[in-house]
């Protein structure tokens, strides 16, 4: 990056009408990846400085989904540094999983408890494809660019993904009949 | 259309992915295959939940931290600008302070001007008054400010090195704020002479992202708050304990 323009007054102006304003998704995308509050505000500051370092390269019309790109390759970052990418899956179950503050957040009912925690205990690779797709509602294509991967794999990634937190989800709320309890 | 299409299908029709004419194909062979329809009743449902989930916003203070470093960059002559500077800026990070708010009870009101007080000062740049690590320089500035002497340490072995300290008002009452560091956070130490007797142990909250602690050591009430896991908060409750008690 040492040849790379230095961001100036009027680049940040730009920044923080074309990126700023993306802050809510890339902390959201932290807490889920991170799956601590803490860690994630780490994570989209560090993200954040990134973009701007990148910024006079966004040649792109939605400043989110690079943002997003980001955030996710700052994390993968953080876990090499860490050493925690080759968790295996026990571990990552073992873990308490825990969404976003459940004591703390508008997350009121137990219902919607269970499922930000069914969601926090899936492995990463299925944690963060639900989330671009359903809270941060990109289309494949959008996710294919975040994830860096073929839009078929976006695919089978996604339905592998529902299959595995509808199983969670029967699991902790109980099956009735055929297919899921009203959720 | 047979079963492994149908199903390498479902995703897609939730996710408006298909085309029209493949919906309307997907929809005929739907109702041939009563376990494609199972499936795809649990993929609406699953991704109906996910959508139901409330959205959790930034903090306001990675906002203010954030806003604190682009108003860094974007103050500096061009030329100037060098990337390990902002490297380190990054480890300088966010003045800390306390605008009053009695943290005893951690009424939700309380805690909230707490957090609030916090932020505030998180994005000026006067976190402290007197900025020193050393303790013989920090301890004789309060002297004539406030009417106590508060036990100052730094705890920089304990890898909480203290930055400085400054004086806020709480219900009133001039106290003393000790500023320490942890790794690229700050950390508030609010204390004053205690009117009960005995030591308390730490009750630790945390909140958005912050950990609160209250805890009574050495006759004096100790408030502290932090962007900080709850476990590095107990930690740093512990050091300063530690530090009062050598000094006996």
């Amino acid at each position: 990056m040492s040849d790379a323009p230095k961001p100036d007054g009027v680049t940040v102006e730009r920044f923080r009408v074309v990126v700023l304003p993306h802050l809510d998704a890339a902390y959201g995308f932290a807490r889920w990846l991170t799956r601590d509050p803490v860690a994630a505000q780490d994570l989209a500051q560090e993200a954040m400085l990134r973009a701007l370092r990148y910024f006079h390269a966004f040649r792109g019309d939605d400043a989110r989904p690079w943002l997003l790109r980001i955030v996710r390759n700052t994390w993968s970052d953080f876990r090499t540094r860490n050493g925690t990418a080759g968790q295996t899956l026990d571990e990552i179950e073992n873990r308490p999983a825990d969404g976003p503050d459940p004591e703390q957040s508008a997350i009121a009912g137990d219902r919607q408890r269970q499922i930000a925690a069914a969601l926090a205990a899936l492995p990463a690779e299925a944690r963060e494809v639900l989330v671009l797709r359903e809270i941060e509602d990109l289309s494949y294509k959008r996710i294919a660019a975040v994830l860096d991967l073929p839009i078929g794999t976006v695919m089978s990634r996604l339905a592998r993904a529902r299959e595995k937190l509808a199983a969670e989800l029967g699991g902790r709320l109980g099956r009735r009949g055929d297919g899921l309890p009203d959720l | 259309m047979d079963c492994p299409t149908c199903e390498a299908m479902v995703d897609a029709y939730v996710d408006g992915e298909l085309t029209a004419i493949e919906s309307a194909a997907f929809e005929q062979a739907l109702e041939l295959c009563p376990g494609c329809r199972r499936r795809l009743a649990d993929a609406r449902a699953v991704s109906d939940a996910l959508r139901a989930l409330p959205a959790e916003p930034a903090p306001d203070l990675l906002r203010a931290r954030i806003e604190r470093e682009l108003r860094a960059i974007a103050g500096r002559p061009t030329q100037r600008i060098r990337w390990s500077a902002m490297a380190a800026s990054l480890i300088v990070a966010i003045g800390i302070g306390w605008l009053g708010g009695s943290l005893l009870g951690h009424g939700t009101r309380e805690t909230d001007e707490l957090i609030a007080g916090y932020i505030r000062v998180a994005m000026s740049d006067h976190g402290v008054e007197v900025a020193s690590s050393d303790r013989h320089t920090v301890k004789p500035w309060f002297a004539g400010r406030i009417d106590y002497a508060p036990p100052v340490h730094d705890l920089t072995a304990e890898g909480f090195p203290l930055l400085g300290g400054r004086v806020d008002l709480v219900d009133g009452r001039k106290v003393a704020v000790l500023v320490y560091r942890r790794n690229q956070h700050r950390l508030a130490l609010t204390l004053w002479p205690s009117s009960s007797s005995g030591n308390a142990a730490p009750s630790l909250a945390q909140r958005d992202g912050f950990a609160l602690a209250d805890w009574r050591h050495g006759g004096f009430e100790m408030h502290a708050v932090a962007d900080l896991a709850p476990s590095e908060m107990k930690s740093f409750a512990a050091a300063v304990d530690q530090a009062i008690d050598a000094d006996r």
